[in-house]
């Protein structure tokens, strides 16, 4: 049996709570994702995907619920504490990239690990590996305006790579690409995933993404509609017929 | 992360942005240059006072006999002057405390003649301490004594450029005889020695060009030359040195006080007593007051300065409350974020120090040059200036870098 890496129950998370305006945006979810598994998560705008990414992710709490990060209880870490998990357990990818514009590229790939409190020397090498893994060897030292879309989001994935983390959260990492650049960007998930059994969870809008991954939730108005294996790996696996 | 990490951050953050930074520093620049190049002429004219003060005898106090009211006409009677039985008592008195005690009396300028040599001088008559309580310097021969005093002998001491003119430079003039004309006398003098005429290149006591020579002759020869004076024996002035460990600003008081017991309470007279350092602690006093007032226009372009920090850091948050967002996204602690914004203040404040304190020494140094004041730059105000500018950036880099490290990471990642 596989190690859950991700194990939520009854997760709500209201804004303005106390007001006459209070929203409730997540009306209980409940949630497992394993080691080593390709999630995706689909839904229509307002559904509450950014707001479960956003828990998932450790930048929000839930108002109410349980989230285990790694076996970790989450409502009992402090700020400094999701910080440090943002840093070592999480990889996000974003849908515009989100690179700090005046930083190289190998700079950018570097960040998590210089807040992670890795030497520097190690810091340059691993950077200088990771966007090796992701084919951005020759342009680590273009900053983000130098280079196309497709590269700016291959650097964001190999910065998400970074500190190692437990999981990488992609936001609509396709969203600002087009076709042919998006196939490029999703095929390194998938090489991340079978190569280095990377937990992966891919929140997108794009149903055709979703089949390719091993599971989709469905979102619609704050609870999960559906949770199903996709059929390629029902019938022997989406890889096999790459 | 540690601090090198964040200097590193702050330095790439202010390249990008390298005119606006220098402009922000510009306040900074100016008020620690003028705090700089105030402390740089102020310390430099204190110096030079202190020099200036050891070179006429800082520790002379100046007595004299001075009217109580000079509002009618008082005349000096006989019993008013101070004798040298009374000198000498007083300086039994205060033996400990008092070096020397010389008098001088003007004799008026005259002309002086040997051949066809004739220069134009005046004459001072003058006691043996004198050479040593002003400071005269001899290059030939010796100063008046005890036995030229006695005898009133018609010996003179003159001056290097005026031996250059009787004799050549370097010329032997001991033995030779002068005369000497003035208002009243007209007397043949023995040159017993030459003395180097002091050079005070000190505009704070600048005392006006007189190209006359000073010439010294024994008081006693002045005073018998003098119909006024022919037949008194005591002195209506003269100057105390006192041992260096002295205070001669309590000193001079307690001679004032001395005197004045030794005095007829009718007479028309007071004793003054006065220290030239406490006339320089006057004229020392008036340059700290004045730079003062210039060092508290300097705080207020300071504060203005900080202001400018603090108002183009908030802007640089607002700016990159993306970047912020992202940082804090892969990691970074609201502490890590709010260290990374002070230190991008104090490092303009740094920076703007650094090129503040070398304008201003620039700027002092010259300024001193250009009056006359030998000058260094001060190392303390040096390190105070830059410490303070640094303190300025921690105090108005606080309040952006706060708000920036409370930013939500999720509001300002969504920020465009």
């Amino acid at each position: 049996m596989r190690k859950k890496i991700i194990e939520m129950r009854g997760i709500v998370k209201t804004y303005y709570q106390g007001t006459p305006n209070e929203l409730e945006i997540l009306h209980g979810i409940d949630l497992d994702v394993y080691e080593g598994e390709f999630l995706s998560i689909v839904g229509a705008s307002g559904s509450g995907k950014s707001t479960l990414m956003n828990i998932l992710g450790a930048l929000d709490r839930p108002t109410k619920g349980h989230y285990y990060l790694d076996h970790l209880p989450m409502e009992n870490v402090k700020d400094d504490g999701l910080s440090q998990i943002r840093n070592k357990k999480i990889g996000f990818v974003f849908q515009t990239f989100n690179l700090i514009p005046r930083s190289t590229a190998l700079k950018n790939v570097a960040l998590p690990m210089l807040y992670g409190g890795v030497p520097r020397s190690e810091r340059s090498r691993r950077a200088a590996d990771l966007l090796q893994l992701v084919e951005m060897s020759g342009r680590s030292h273009h900053r983000p305006n130098e280079l196309s879309g497709g590269q700016k989001q291959r650097v964001a994935i190999a910065r998400a790579m970074a500190n190692d983390p437990a999981i990488i959260l992609a936001d609509e990492p396709t969203g600002a690409l087009d076709s042919h650049t998006g196939r490029l960007v999703m095929d390194i998930f998938h090489r991340l995933h079978q190569e280095q059994g990377k937990t992966i969870i891919l929140i997108t809008h794009n149903a055709e993404l979703a089949e390719e991954t091993e599971r989709t939730i469905r979102l619609r108005d704050g609870s999960i509609v559906d949770n199903r294996r996709n059929n390629q790996y029902q019938l022997g696996g989406y890889y096999e017929s790459v | 992360m540690n601090l090198f990490e964040n200097i590193r951050l702050a330095l790439e953050g202010l390249r990008a942005n390298k005119m606006r930074a220098l402009l922000t520093m510009l306040g900074i620049i100016i008020g620690i240059a003028s705090v700089m190049a105030i402390s740089t002429l102020g310390s430099a004219m204190t110096g030079s006072v202190t020099k200036t003060m050891d070179k006429i005898g800082g520790k002379n106090i100046m007595v004299s006999l001075s009217p109580k009211n000079y509002d009618t006409q008082s005349t000096l009677q006989e019993d008013d002057l101070i004798t040298q039985e009374e000198l000498d008592a007083f300086r039994n008195t205060y033996s400990d405390q008092i070096k020397a005690i010389s008098f001088s009396t003007g004799m008026g300028s005259g002309q002086l003649n040997s051949g066809f040599i004739h220069k134009d001088v005046s004459i001072t008559g003058a006691s043996p301490d004198y050479g040593l309580v002003n400071n005269v310097n001899l290059v030939q021969g010796r100063f008046i004594s005890n036995r030229d005093m006695d005898g009133n002998r018609n010996v003179i001491i003159i001056d290097t450029t005026l031996r250059n003119n009787l004799v050549g430079v370097d010329g032997d003039v001991i033995g030779k005889e002068v005369q000497v004309d003035t208002k009243s006398t007209n007397e043949t003098y023995t040159v017993i020695g030459v003395y180097e005429k002091m050079v005070i290149d000190n505009p704070l006591f600048y005392m006006g060009d007189d190209t006359r020579v000073e010439c010294f002759i024994p008081i006693t020869t002045a005073k018998s030359l003098n119909p006024d004076t022919a037949n008194t024996v005591g002195y209506e002035s003269f100057t105390i040195m006192a041992t260096s460990n002295t205070d001669s600003a309590a000193f001079a008081q307690t001679t004032k006080d001395y005197f004045i017991k030794g005095m007829s309470p009718l007479s028309d007279f007071t004793i003054e007593a006065q220290s030239l350092e406490a006339i320089a602690s006057e004229a020392t006093g008036m340059l700290g007051t004045l730079s003062l007032g210039i060092s508290v226009i300097a705080g207020i372009s300071l504060l203005v300065g900080g202001i400018g920090v603090m108002n183009i850091m908030l802007v640089s948050v607002t700016e990159r409350t993306k970047e912020i967002g992202i940082r804090k996204a892969l990691g970074a602690r609201n502490s890590a974020i709010r260290s990374q914004f002070i230190i991008e203040a104090m490092i303009i404040c740094l920076i703007g120090g650094i090129i503040g304190v070398g304008l201003g020494s620039v700027l002092g140094i010259t300024g001193s040059t250009l009056m006359k004041f030998p000058s260094t730059p001060p190392i303390g105000p040096m390190i105070i200036a830059l410490c303070f500018s640094m303190a300025i950036g921690v105090f108005f880099g606080f309040y952006p870098a706060n708000k920036a490290a409370k930013l939500d990471p999720i509001d300002a990642l969504r920020y465009e």
